[in-house]
């Protein structure tokens, strides 16, 4: 359902993204990891618009998504949630998801609303302000809830465990194992935990500097000796 | 018609000296305060009628006036950089309200001191022409074109090669790295206005024996300054003064060869397509490929 | 909430009916109301777009203006009615609004000098497009307001009605826009336009739209004014106080409000006019400036608001 075909982005003289071309079917979940710095953040930006690619394509459904700026994605069913949150602060919880809702999903389903707060564990904080009322584990959980609330058929989820502790880490990966049950969609993960990804997606890409330089089962991927160059410089991974 | 021009770029370009030095000072203050000094036309304008007062009242030569003018503007920069660091919260809309209010204050001062006639030198030796060539152009404009080059000059150098400079320069580019190499943004910020305080002065200064002064000019200064900055793109010093002598050779050029009331309208086309077709300014750093 | 609604019904009601019964007779203070009106008109407008879009603008005037000459024109060149005249005002601002446009990607500080420069701008061809507008002598004996249902609405009187009317009109709209999905959305832009954008929300647009509401309202309030006073010129039509005045009343009046800025109009201009212009008769205008600074300083959420606090009163 996601193709990149030949995408290259450059930033002045940096090549964030050099030549990769990744497909993500329907209902699949893909994680995709690399060093600090190789692209992988840039990627989603390619993917939900904030940035525009030199060269390549970029096609969502067969559709050609260059053309179309960022909400018009999200309407089309790109989901996508920030590293750092970024809650609608002057809102409470239930009013975040309610205009994720109105202007992703096209229209407003307090049932829906009541099962995606219950799922990512928010039912009891519905009312609160999302500026002041939440900690970091429920800021991550409203940035995942908001972009289930605009109905996607694929999320980008980009680094959703970084800062938490194992226990927050389990409860996570048991969310998105949840949510992936529910809802069937196609899932795009940048994670650094090595662990948690080999348990959740079946198929991992490694980005280094740019490039693609694996794409299979982590089982393989992770004893691929570029891949194991880029993260330890020699050696091999026990995975 | 080459003749006319050359001469409309000659004049032009002389103008475009004198509004360097106001887009300038505005580009500072912003570059270290992330504020636009709405007031900022009013101070050059406050140059000027201290001139046309030491002129009138004191029977000097306007250009003696120029230390009278830098002392005043440099006591109200002064006191806008005061007041607009005692803004707590939502500081990018207080402090286009507060300088704005500034702005009012100082035109309508102008108005009550000084009245709505328009003014201009009196000086002969200022109004006579220069020729070179078949350019001809007065005295005043060739001399404060001078003043300018200088100016700028003296600018680029104090911002390269000098430690305030580069003080400056660094905690325009990024205020918190700055402050963690020991530099004290407010002391750099007040620098900042005191510099654009000087040009502003000088620029005043040239402005009231170039041309004529009253108390609208003010706001129409600003705009200028502004549509200039906005034609370099931020963040470029070789820009603002690109941006300038193209403002200064395109109203010279619209005077020419259509009318002079036009010329203010000519500086808003050239704002209007820069913006429709490079918003980044036209040296402005384009920043990722968006 | 019924409560409310009804106490608010009961005070527009007593507006319409008292007022020209208490002050029917002077008709100097009569017109210093309807002059109030028309500056806390444009001054909801502006705070509209301030809280909603996000912009701050310095040049609500060049709305103003245009919404002026476009009724005069329309009216007295090919023969509209004058609330054609009115609705034409307001249509032809935001369509000059279309300019601003490509400055919506400017930042914060840089929007808010645009608009001023569209202001001058929008003057200096005023006076110059003489076969239109009738260059810097202006426009003359513009058409009053008519008899409609047999009152005539002309005088004094008349003008209060027409302006109260859409002043409360404006309020209503405010009020809808703000409680509805967009307004949600509108105030979710200020913190992250981009982290709405990946929700689905087309922030320019609705940016886009809170510019071309604020311009038409204002548009509206100039073509009353033309009708009002009867005579244009470029000056006035599109001079720094219908930019200025509406700005120190939003903030007095509390701008984060939406009657705020109203009440904010009817206390300032009618102490600008009254206690201001008596002591200084040139340049009056310094002591709201000064006024403007000292609210920043010191009660910037505005002083009625910073007042009402101190009774213990809160107020929509």
């Amino acid at each position: 359902m996601l193709d990149l075909a030949g995408v290259s982005v450059q930033f002045g003289g940096l090549r964030a993204l050099d030549d990769v071309s990744l497909r993500v079917a329907a209902g699949e979940i893909v994680g995709l990891v690399g060093p600090n710095g190789a692209g992988k953040t840039t990627l989603f930006n390619v993917v939900s618009g904030t940035v525009a690619a030199r060269q390549g394509t970029l096609a969502f459904d067969g559709a050609d998504l260059a053309p179309l700026p960022t909400h018009a994605r999200a309407r089309r069913g790109v989901g996508r949630t920030f590293q750092i949150p970024q809650p609608m602060h002057t809102l409470t919880v239930t009013e975040n998801l309610l205009v994720a809702q109105r202007f992703g999903a096209g229209r407003i389903d307090r049932a829906a609303l009541a099962e995606i707060l219950d799922l990512v564990g928010l039912s009891g904080k519905a009312g609160i302000d999302a500026a002041t009322g939440l900690s970091l584990t429920e800021l991550k959980a409203l940035e995942v809830a908001k972009a289930l609330a605009t109905g996607p058929r694929l999320l980008l989820l980009d680094e959703v465990l970084a800062g938490l502790e194992a226990h927050g880490k389990r409860m996570f990966t048991q969310l998105l194992g949840a949510i992936h049950a529910r809802y069937r969609l196609a899932i795009l993960i940048i994670e650094h935990d090595i662990e948690t990804i080999s348990t959740l997606c079946p198929r991992v890409a490694v980005l280094d500097f740019g490039r693609l330089i694996a794409d299979g089962p982590p089982g393989e991927v992770f004893r691929h000796p570029d891949v194991v160059a880029s993260y330890t410089g020699r050696g091999r991974v026990d995975a | 018609m080459t003749d006319l021009v050359a001469q409309a770029l000659y004049s032009g370009v002389l103008t475009g000296s004198a509004y360097a030095l106001i887009a300038l000072g505005l580009a500072l203050v912003f570059g270290t305060m992330r504020i636009i000094n709405l007031a900022h036309g009013e101070l050059v304008l406050l140059a000027a009628y201290i001139a046309y007062t030491c002129e009138s009242q004191l029977g000097l030569f306007p250009l003696l006036s120029i230390p009278a003018a830098i002392v005043v503007v440099c006591v109200a920069t002064t006191l806008t950089w005061y007041v607009v660091g005692r803004i707590e919260r939502d500081h990018e809309l207080n402090s286009l309200l507060l300088t704005y209010g500034i702005g009012v204050m100082l035109t309508n001062g102008a108005l009550l001191v000084w009245r709505a006639d328009i003014r201009s030198t009196k000086s002969a030796w200022l109004q006579e022409p220069v020729v070179l060539g078949p350019l001809y152009a007065m005295r005043s404009e060739v001399l404060f074109f001078v003043v300018s080059v200088v100016l700028i000059g003296a600018l680029w150098w104090w911002l390269t090669r000098t430690w305030a400079g580069r003080a400056l320069r660094a905690t325009a580019s990024n205020r918190d790295a700055a402050m963690l190499m020991g530099i004290d943004p407010r002391r750099v910020q007040l620098v900042s206005f005191l510099v654009a305080g000087l040009l502003a002065a000088f620029a005043g200064t040239a402005i009231y024996t170039i041309g004529v002064i009253q108390p609208s000019l003010g706001i129409s200064l600003t705009v200028k300054a502004f549509i200039i900055t906005v034609l370099a793109g931020m963040g470029s010093v070789p820009g603002v003064l690109a941006g300038a002598l193209l403002l200064g050779v395109t109203e010279s050029l619209t005077t020419t060869f259509a009318s002079s009331a036009l010329q203010e309208l000519a500086g808003m086309v050239l704002f209007l397509l820069v913006l429709f077709v490079r918003p980044s300014g036209l040296f402005g750093r384009r920043i990722g490929a968006v | 909430m019924r409560g409310r609604s009804l106490s608010a019904l009961v005070v527009v009601l007593a507006l319409y009916a008292l007022v020209p019964v208490a002050l029917g007779g002077n008709l100097y203070l009569m017109s210093m109301v309807v002059a109030a009106l028309t500056i806390g008109g444009i001054a909801l407008a502006w705070a509209l777009l301030g809280n909603l879009g996000g912009l701050v603008s310095f040049g609500h005037a060049a709305f103003f203006g245009v919404g002026s000459y476009a009724s005069a024109i329309l009216v007295m060149k090919a023969g509209w009615p004058i609330a054609a005249g009115l609705l034409a005002g307001g249509v032809f601002a935001a369509v000059s609004a279309i300019l601003m446009l490509p400055a919506l990607r400017l930042r914060g500080p840089y929007f808010a000098l645009a608009v001023l420069a569209y202001a001058h701008i929008f003057r200096i061809i005023a006076t110059e497009w003489k076969s239109l507008t009738g260059g810097a002598g202006g426009i003359a004996n513009i058409p009053r307001f008519p008899v409609v249902l047999g009152y005539d609405f002309s005088g004094k009187t008349g003008a209060y009605w027409i302006v109260l009317t859409i002043v409360v009109l404006f309020v209503l709209v405010y009020d809808r826009v703000r409680n509805s999905d967009y307004g949600l959305a509108l105030r979710a832009m200020h913190d992250s336009e981009e982290a709405t954008r990946v929700v689905g929300v087309n922030s320019t647009l609705l940016k886009a739209a809170m510019l071309f509401l604020s311009a038409f309202m204002t548009g509206v309030l100039g073509a009353f004014n033309a009708h009002y006073i009867n005579f244009l010129e470029p000056d006035y039509a599109f001079s720094g106080l219908w930019t200025m005045l509406p700005i120190v009343a939003a903030i007095f009046g509390g701008y984060r409000t939406i009657t705020g800025p109203v009440l904010g109009a009817l206390v300032v201009y009618l102490v600008d006019q009254l206690v201001f212009k008596e002591l200084m008769p040139i340049g009056h205008q310094i002591i709201l400036g000064a006024l403007l600074g000292a609210m920043i300083l010191f009660a910037p959420a505005g002083m009625l608001p910073a007042l009402l606090r101190r009774r213990g009163w809160r107020h929509a």
